[in-house]
């Protein structure tokens, strides 16, 4: 019997060791056992066997690849590549069996695990999927814009993100009429939850019906609201993908409303903070702030500079309201007017509001030129109020700087600029924020954005919501101020009259 | 140079080669003599004595030996017996150097009360 638990004792130890001292140690053990009798003895002879274990056995499994330290290297053995293993027993079936169950049972716990945590039903991953899945039939049938499909649906968690930042970039941008203060801080909040528990049925059927209902009211195009709404009941009915977490309800109606659509400017959001009610709404505190903000910030104007080669070089990280800013932004912009070259380096530039877009812009123009806006509240054809006087700006070459942060409101700058031949734009695609309509709240959570004008486009059917403005030469964000100064530069070169 | 396994020596493998300086022993001559050497102060385990008998082996301080004549140990003939080499035998005195060195540093430090060491 003791033998019997000092050769499992033994088995402890590394196979080499066994294999030349085992028989050994097992007579060492019979040994003693033969000579130290009695109860006392066979008490120390046990202890001593523990602590020798105990001592002894990290030593010998160190000791179990004595050859790595003056290990010669296996190299090839007859032009073949070989294998040389540390342990020299061969291993026993045993544990080839265990590490076989081992590994299959460790795979399969990472697949069960995978399932469960990675795309649970309404996970950002398997939403994604689902989405992908079911809007790519609508978008390859949408010839206007083959490109959008993939970035097209709102389902990531970025992309709602990118949506929550227009709607709060469009709480300066709104006209005072449209309460600001409706908008959510941060809808995207329920995103960052993954254990969100799932929308209860009878708040997913409100929230159905208060989206149907906003679109009929206030859509612009009356017939297609109706078939979005339709599509909506009816997708409802059908009871697919129900059991999702809140963020992904809105996700999930915002695919649904657009693959019907066709308007990547209507979007459903939630808030994981409760929405003001419309009648809470007091609308003349965020100017106050607003405008000190401003003040305190230089209305947003980072770095106002004439770069070498007579190129002139305006930071700015927003469009700022034109009522607070409209006279440092016009001082910064005429004394730009001694430069060779522009440069507006938009590449913090989040957005702001339209006019003070169309104001920088008309200082690039000799005569007026159609102007889009997709913020525009009339259907009619707006035009920039060119030529400004005292404006020296018309006749020099304009670069712009972005990257994938640029939203909104530079982004109108920069596509429009871009469409009309204007600018060179260098850098990174934009965010791919336009406007997401005027906002309707459904209930104390989620609410819906709608554009209520059909605003023409001038320059193209489609413009960069959910895509962004490709730049004209891309480069990584963090280079483009230098390739603009390089491209300057070699314009400017032939015609440059020396100072 | 990979790093000596020996250095510094680890008592139980001083106590292994002081051990085997007067005649070659078997695992359990090893384990007995040196509880007697060290007035039963250290009794070495299985392990702890194959696995030093193992590293003296390969940094060649013992070596394997035939069974001596004169041994009278059951099995006899299917036990190993280790023997001192030269090598063996340099590194114990010295050792052995290091440790009259320390000790005579301590008596001159007079860490020792009267005069029994």
């Amino acid at each position: 019997m003791s033998e019997k638990i000092y050769t499992l004792l033994l088995r402890l130890y590394p196979a080499r060791f066994r294999a030349c001292y085992g028989e050994e140690s097992l007579q060492l053990f019979r040994d003693r056992l033969r000579d130290e009798a009695g109860f006392y003895a066979r008490l120390r002879l046990w202890l001593d066997l523990l602590t020798d274990t105990v001592i002894a056995l990290p030593r010998s499994h160190r000791m179990g690849q004595p050859a790595t330290g003056v290990a010669t290297s296996p190299g090839l053995a007859d032009g073949l590549p070989s294998f040389e293993v540390l342990d020299r027993a061969p291993l026993r079936p045993a544990a080839i069996v265990a590490a076989w169950l081992l590994s299959l049972a460790g795979a399969g716990a990472f697949f069960i695990l995978l399932s469960y945590a990675g795309i649970r039903p309404g996970s950002p991953l398997a939403t994604s999927q689902e989405r992908t899945q079911s809007q790519s039939p609508s978008r390859s049938s949408s010839a206007t814009s083959p490109s959008a499909a993939p970035s097209a649906s709102p389902t990531s968690a970025p992309a709602l993100t990118r949506a929550a930042s227009t709607a709060s970039a469009s709480v300066a941008n709104t006209p005072p009429n449209t309460l600001p203060q409706n908008l959510p801080a941060a809808p995207p909040a329920s995103v960052q939850s993954p254990p969100t528990p799932p929308v209860d049925p009878a708040e997913w059927h409100r929230v159905v019906l208060g989206a149907a209902q906003n679109l009929r009211d206030h859509y612009f195009d009356r017939s297609l609201a109706q078939q979005a709404a339709a599509a909506l009941l009816a997708q409802e009915k059908l009871g697919a993908d129900n059991a999702a977490p809140p963020g992904d309800l809105a996700m999930l109606l915002t695919g649904q409303i657009r693959k019907a659509t066709d308007d990547r400017h209507l979007v459903v959001v939630y808030s994981a903070t409760p929405l003001p009610s419309v009648a809470a709404a007091p609308s003349s505190t965020i100017p106050a702030a607003y405008r000190q903000a401003m003040l305190r910030q230089n209305c947003t104007i980072e770095k106002l500079a004439t770069l070498p080669h007579h190129i002139g070089y305006l930071k700015i990280n927003s469009f700022p309201d034109p009522s607070i800013c409209r006279q440092q932004i016009d001082t910064a912009l005429i004394s730009l007017n001694s430069a060779d070259a522009i440069v507006f380096d938009l590449r913090n530039n989040s957005g702001g509001y339209p006019d003070m877009v169309a104001n920088v812009a008309a200082r690039l123009f000799d005569r007026p030129v159609p102007w889009y806006n997709p913020r525009a509240t009339t259907s009619d054809p707006s035009w920039t109020a060119s030529p400004v006087p005292g404006s020296g700006l018309a006749s020099k070459p304009v670069y712009i700087l972005t990257s994938s942060i640029t939203l909104s409101g530079a982004e109108q700058f920069t596509y429009n600029l871009k469409m009309l031949k204007r600018a060179t734009v260098i850098g990174e695609a934009t965010g791919g924020s336009a406007h997401i309509g005027i906002f309707h709240r459904i209930d104390a959570h989620y609410g819906i954005g709608i554009p209520e004008t059909r605003v023409i486009n001038p320059y193209s059917d489609y413009d960069w919501e959910g895509v962004g403005v490709e730049p004209d030469v891309k480069v990584k964000s963090a280079d483009a101020l230098a390739t603009a100064e390089n491209l300057a530069e070699q314009r400017l070169q032939p015609n440059r009259t020396p100072r | 140079m990979p790093k000596r396994k020996l250095d510094p020596l680890p008592s139980a493998a001083f106590h292994i080669l002081l051990s085997l300086a007067d005649e070659d022993r078997h695992g359990y001559g090893i384990m007995r003599q040196v509880e007697q050497q060290s007035g039963g102060r250290m009794r070495l385990g299985p392990g702890t004595l194959y696995s030093s008998i193992q590293t003296l082996l390969e940094e060649k301080l013992i070596e394997e030996a035939g069974p001596p004549r004169n041994d009278d140990s059951p099995n006899s003939e299917r036990r190993r017996y280790y023997r001192l080499t030269s090598g063996g035998r340099k590194l114990a005195r010295s050792e052995a150097d290091r440790l009259a060195d320390l000790l005579r540093l301590a008596r001159s430090r007079k860490i020792f009360r009267g005069e029994y060491v």
